[in-house]
């Protein structure tokens, strides 16, 4: 379960950045606390009596930079993991099939953005094979529209409005 | 305890219709179904069985909710058994000593002996849960708002300290979804923060958006690029009951188990994880011959077993009595318990007693069920467990897409749901836990609320949360609580529990 390297793959290094994964870590929340207090600048503070709109927002901002750059510090003297390779197969798949779906269901329709979404999502997977997951998906899709549709009677669009007037029935 | 009896009859009363003990029994079945599939767990499942819960009565949705819940921890037991792999979180440590007992073909001894541990453990909790309901409740009513802020401020301490990994780290989650909980409209002042100019986020972020893209779909990338080898035992089973020497060796760790869990569990900041660590590292303690550990001891089975699941049933009681969800899959539940129209906090108990003590008799109800469904369903799990990942997160995906889609039918969540999840796979990848921040998110904004009106009733003094007693103790324990986490030695022994 442990996504951290082992100590024995650390870069023995003397200067610099010897924690990759914590100095990236630490970049990471400085620009979410920067960007969060830039939208929230606007806001009223108030005062502690009566506290106005962005006080939380802006002091809460400022405490995850604060946060990011102790990171950035430790990540300097303190040796820990790099950074780990990103799979990007696995990502861009996964997500791009949910951002499908959402793309697609109201229009076409659960019968296209069901196996669409799945099948795109399964070639995420380094095992991917056409056949199997297309069936797969066609036979999970007929399973959903069953069980959500069917049984459970949830609202969920099953041929999108843009098939319904083509469809004979 | 003639009203404590009056409760509990009231109760089973409730949950023995033929209408609950259908949810009840369709929960544990759900929720030990998750729990066996490694890689979906409770929080993504209640998260997408939300919308199905619309239609219900709230007795019943609940009574299901709960069922995943804890069936889940039965369900996480079978396949850190037969396969080597924790199907949940709490059953990590399960693996050590019940992967080498079925290895030895005990495998039926080690799922036995978990499910009868688990069923006493789940019969203490529930008999705890209505015990200490109505004195909490009574205790909840002096809060202030002081004492509710003193109170998650401990809490999120707890979640700190019991994280895994660094204590910056965790800080730094908490901050995080701290700051993610004020995006939406200030309820105040009415004016939109941190909302982008987007029209969707003006409600502010949904919590079953966030935990789904967090647990469920960040999860399925992180489990892509590990292939796991699943080691599912091909030996036989075994037979079930243990055996008298079996039952000698194992009944004082499950006390001891039960016990620990149970304590830790009412923890705020989700002790309810730690349970199992430190009943095996108490056994382990405690055991004549600790090289006996790691080798198919069953004792390292009946302690985790029994700790991780009174803690999963405890851990209703800061939500029951309080009001305050100690972990995700509670603030789940006050996602369910909004939609109905209930506020959970100290008055559920006087306002909806039906329901209260409904739930509460539901779980013992459930534990039983679990306790007989489970064992006869083995083999169809170990043939579930053969299902290859790669057909399983399609499946997942698409139950998780139409189940956010279905919460507001909306498209717009859909997309969320995609984006946070690669915040989290961001996240995982940085060495972070999502779970903190989870936490933080869920505790935003009633801590928001409460530091408000603290602040008015102080007239913008921040000494009132020291000078209150009750503010100002458990302010002092949060603070002890951090240091002795940083005290060098006692990080080193931290460090050791996880590893292990």
């Amino acid at each position: 379960m442990s996504h951290q390297t082992s100590p024995n793959d650390r870069k023995p290094s003397s200067f610099g950045i010897r924690c990759g994964q914590d100095f990236a870590a630490g970049l990471f929340l400085i620009a979410i606390g920067l960007f969060a207090f830039w939208q929230a600048q606007t806001l009223g503070r108030g005062t502690l009596n009566a506290m106005g709109a962005g006080m939380l927002p802006q002091s809460l901002a400022v405490m995850v930079a604060i946060g990011g750059i102790g990171l950035v510090i430790t990540s300097l003297l303190v040796d820990g993991p790099r950074l780990e390779r990103w799979s990007l197969r696995g990502a861009f798949f996964i997500f791009g099939g949910i951002v499908l779906f959402a793309l697609t269901i109201r229009t076409l329709g659960l019968v296209v953005a069901g196996p669409l979404a799945m099948v795109f999502g399964s070639i995420g997977s380094e095992e991917f094979r056409w056949k199997e997951s297309v069936i797969f998906a066609v036979i999970l899709t007929a399973i959903c529209i069953l069980l959500f549709k069917v049984m459970l009677r949830l609202p969920i669009p099953v041929i999108g409005s843009v098939l319904e007037p083509i469809l004979p029935f | 305890m003639e009203a404590f009896l009056g409760n509990l009859s009231l109760g089973f009363g409730t949950a023995l219709t033929l209408n609950n003990i259908f949810f009840c029994f369709i929960g544990c079945m759900v929720g030990t179904l998750v729990g066996v599939l490694p890689g979906v767990g409770p929080i993504a499942t209640i998260a997408m069985l939300l919308p199905i819960t619309f239609g219900l009565d709230p007795t019943g949705a609940l009574i299901m909710l709960a069922g995943i819940y804890y069936g889940a921890q039965y369900g996480g037991s079978t396949t850190a058994i037969l396969v080597n792999l924790p199907g949940e979180a709490t059953s990590v440590v399960t693996v050590l000593d019940g992967h080498q007992m079925a290895k030895q073909g005990r495998a039926g001894v080690a799922l036995g002996i978990a499910a009868i541990g688990s069923f006493f453990a789940g019969t203490v909790a529930t008999l705890l849960i209505a015990a200490l309901g109505q004195p909490l409740t009574k205790l909840a009513q002096l809060f202030g708002p002081a004492e509710y802020f003193s109170l998650m401020i401990m809490g999120l301490v707890f979640a700190v300290v019991l994280a895994r990994g660094s204590i910056l780290k965790a800080i730094c989650m908490i901050l995080a979804g701290l700051l993610l909980s004020t995006v939406g409209t200030d309820l105040e002042t009415g004016q939109e923060r941190l909302t982008l100019g987007l029209q969707d986020l003006s409600d502010g972020i949904d919590f079953a958006v966030l935990a789904m893209g967090i647990f469920g779909f960040a999860e399925i990338v992180r489990n892509l690029e590990n292939p796991e080898t699943r080691d599912v035992v091909q030996r036989a089973v075994g037979r079930l009951l243990p055996g008298k020497e079996d039952f000698k060796q194992s009944y004082k760790p499950i006390l001891r188990g039960t016990f620990l869990g149970a304590i830790l569990g009412i923890l705020p900041g989700n002790g309810a994880v730690l349970g199992p660590f430190a009943a095996y590292t108490l056994e382990k303690k405690l055991a004549k011959d600790p090289s006996r550990f790691g080798r198919g001891a069953i004792e390292g089975v009946a302690g985790p077993e029994a700790a991780n699941n009174a803690g999963a049933q405890t851990a209703f009681i800061p939500l029951l009595t309080l009001g305050i969800p100690p972990n995700a899959v509670m603030a789940l539940m006050v996602g369910a318990m909004t939609i109905h129209g209930i506020i959970p906090g100290p008055q559920v108990m006087t306002k909806n007693p039906d329901l209260f003590w409904g739930m509460i008799a539901s779980m013992w109800i459930g534990n039983l069920m679990l306790l007989v469904i489970n064992l006869p369903l083995i083999g169809l799990w170990i043939r579930l467990l053969k299902v290859p990942y790669r057909m399983m997160f399609p499946a997942i995906m698409i139950f998780c897409c139409i189940g956010i889609y279905s919460v507001n039918n909306s498209t717009s969540d859909v997309l969320f749901t995609a984006f946070f999840g690669l915040v989290g796979y961001t996240l995982l990848k940085f060495g972070f836990e999502p779970a903190p921040m989870l936490l933080g998110f869920v505790l935003g904004k009633l801590m928001e609320e409460k530091l408000r009106q603290a602040l008015i009733l102080s007239r913008g003094s921040f000494a009132t949360f020291v000078e209150r007693p009750v503010s100002g103790v458990l302010l002092a324990i949060a603070v002890i609580m951090l240091v002795i986490a940083l005290l060098p030695s006692v990080r080193k022994g931290r460090d050791e529990v996880f590893v292990e």
